[in-house]
């Protein structure tokens, strides 16, 4: 049940764009058209899915104040969480890389439907964001980590998805000329994220 | 020789601002605008984590790795957020601050501004030039993000610094507070940017 | 020089993060006793803030430097409890050597769990005592510190914090001071269940032990209302007995 909660929670409440504005630059560059918002968006489910675990076992094991603890009692006062960001930034990094190196020789349909977005990943702030939310947010297991990337994750492609549809359309639209492209798009992107408010209600 | 530099210093603040012309580093920008004074800090990090790194990477740029660069960028950067995170817990007066910016003084990380200048500018020109392109790309995010913070702060709590500047019968817009109202603002700056710049416009 | 050598790269980057790491590690270092220092006045303007020692407001406008000194001044005596409600251990009160239990996640799980607890009681001038509660809300953790009259079951004024509650909704508890001084005056149901009751209309009733739940927040009032009992729960015995060693 918490699980459900939290994954709900994760996908409509704190949505990682309505409500955070976490992977806005990509968010706003990658979203013109349905297909490659689609691409971009399955690439940061998997990226945030994969990573966000990984990190969730460092903080738990290696950086927390007291965490060292199980390599013997000389360790438990050590606190290493001012390396947080670094580790953080280098496992994603690290691992969008390795990613895109197996990718590009095992799968090379896949790749060149979605390789293409795992440099953009790896500066995503979405991605990095996650998990600093999850270090913050003293989230309990490594279950607990997967269910809250996932739902983020899911959240973010939602956001992603349906702002394309939007400017797809929106391209036939008479705008202003001052306000076309970005102007009208951050307006839309507030207005969805009026809509979304309607979740900060929600009971679970 | 001067002309250029002035260029260099002038252009991200105004024609090329990082924000409202290439839509960079917005994940970072919207969320601590509710209030002048977190905004004022988040400006200040940024413009010193901009500045420092487009420094080191350009004194490193003959000597990195190609294979490596984007990692080696990585934690030069991480490095400079992390000191600027630490300086900012261990002052008195911005202990305060520091936690109610929570995580986004760490997404500095990621804010593309930071990388983007290094890659486009850094890597390719002497320290001093690279570091004046960090700090005016830094100092044009940091004037956007105080704009927004100045209308968010005045009409959502009727407050600028945390002074009352409007008279108490005044009702706070909630609304203004909540994150869309940050993006309805940003659209109306790009709106008015735009409209005064018409080499911006798009087609 | 081949700087795309395989040999470079591995020396270069081991070096890159030999430096970084030495760097990190010396501020890390240097800066440590300055973010305690903070951390430290920061727990006890919450506490003074409960206490009524001064309006919030003035708290957080006093320099760490005068917080310790007007903390020393205020102070009569502050000790730990376990489990069993007997005292079990000291914290210094000088200017000098002010200690404090401000890491409450362990003791939340030795309550939780049974085990060694050391749970803190600061008593003010006047026999106004300062206990901390702690659970989590929404996102991530709450705490508060609640101070009792000298009757060892009125409330004489609360200070709750938290950590990521969503701004707007469940920051209220720390941002709204309507919501902290509602807990004046109101009484913890020592001896009875439940001891606290932090929910939706709650006031409704009467009842001397309830305040109503912030609107829309409700899995931060939630686990508030959670911390509160579970923290009352644990400073029960102490209270009750202090009360009966008044009587005789």
């Amino acid at each position: 049940m918490e699980y459900i909660s939290l994954f709900v929670k994760s996908i409509f409440v704190d949505n990682m764009i309505f409500a955070y504005f976490l992977g806005m630059c990509s968010y706003l560059a990658v979203s013109k058209n349905v297909k490659t918002a689609n691409g971009l968006g399955l690439a940061v489910i998997f990226v945030l899915f994969c990573t966000l675990p990984i990190n969730w076992a460092l903080n738990r094991f290696v950086l927390q104040p007291g965490a060292l603890a199980w390599l013997g009692p000389k360790f438990a006062e050590v606190d290493l969480s001012f390396l947080s960001f670094i580790i953080f930034i280098a496992v994603i990094a690290a691992f969008v890389q390795l990613v895109e190196m197996i990718v590009e020789k095992y799968l090379p349909s896949l790749y060149s439907s979605l390789g293409i977005f795992l440099p953009l990943i790896a500066v995503n702030c979405a991605i990095l964001g996650g998990s600093l939310f999850m270090q913050q947010r003293d989230l309990a297991n490594l279950g607990e980590a997967a269910v809250y990337a996932l739902g983020s994750g899911i959240g973010w492609y939602l956001a992603i998805v349906c702002l394309a549809a939007i400017r797809e359309k929106l391209s036939y639209s008479n705008v202003p000329a001052p306000l076309k492209g970005v102007g009208i798009t951050f307006i839309t992107v507030g207005l969805m994220g009026m809509a979304f408010m309607i979740f900060m209600g929600i009971q679970l | 020789m001067d002309k250029k530099l002035k260029e260099t210093i002038l252009n991200p603040i105004l024609k090329g601002n990082p924000i409202t012309v290439l839509i960079l580093g917005i994940c970072s920008s919207l969320a601590v605008t509710v209030q002048l004074k977190g905004a004022l800090v988040m400006a200040i990090s940024v413009i010193a984590v901009t500045g420092l790194s487009s420094l080191i990477c350009s004194l490193l740029r003959n000597s990195i790795p190609n294979r490596v660069r984007i990692i080696v960028q990585l934690v030069v950067v991480a490095m400079m957020v992390i000191l600027v995170d630490q300086i900012l817990k261990a002052g008195e007066g911005t202990y305060a601050i520091d936690k109610q910016l929570s995580v986004y003084i760490g997404l500095i990380i990621t804010n593309c501004i930071v990388m983007g200048r290094i890659e486009a500018f850094a890597l390719g020109n002497k320290p001093i030039p690279s570091l004046l392109d960090g700090l005016a790309n830094g100092v044009g995010y940091g004037l956007i993000l105080i704009i927004v913070a100045f209308f968010r702060e005045l009409f959502g709590s009727g407050t600028l610094f945390g002074l009352r500047v409007l008279p108490a019968g005044y009702i706070p817009n909630n609304l203004v507070i909540l994150p869309p109202f940050a993006l309805i603002l940003l659209g109306c700056i790009i709106w008015a940017h735009r409209a005064f710049d018409k080499d911006l416009q798009e087609k | 020089m081949n700087t795309n050598s395989n040999v470079y790269t591995v020396v270069y980057t081991a070096l890159v993060v030999v430096v970084v790491a030495a760097i990190l590690s010396f501020t890390a270092m240097k800066l440590g006793p300055l973010q305690n220092a903070n951390a430290k006045a920061e727990t006890l303007r919450q506490m003074m803030s409960a206490a009524g020692v001064k309006p919030t407001d003035e708290l957080y406008a006093t320099r760490n430097q005068d917080i310790l000194r007007l903390y020393a001044e205020n102070i009569e005596q502050a000790y730990t409890i376990g489990l069993d409600g007997a005292q079990n251990g000291t914290l210094g009160t000088d200017g000098g050597r002010i200690e404090l239990v401000d890491r409450l996640k362990p003791q939340d799980k030795a309550i939780k769990e049974g085990g060694q607890a050391t749970l803190p009681v600061y008593v003010f001038k006047g026999g106004i005592c300062v206990i901390p509660v702690y659970g989590v809300g929404l996102w991530g953790p709450v705490w508060g510190y609640i101070a009792f009259q000298p009757d060892g079951k009125t409330i004489a004024g609360a200070y709750f914090d938290h950590e990521s509650e969503t701004p707007g909704l469940g920051a209220k508890i720390k941002d709204e001071a309507w919501f902290r001084e509602k807990f004046a005056g109101r009484q913890v149901a020592f001896g009875s269940e439940p001891l606290f009751n932090l929910s939706k209309n709650a006031e409704t009733g009467g009842a001397a032990n309830a305040v109503d739940a912030i609107t829309g927040a409700t899995m931060t009032s939630k686990g508030l209302n959670d911390a509160l009992n579970v923290w009352f729960k644990a400073y029960e015995k102490h209270f009750t007995d202090n009360a009966k060693a008044e009587e005789e």
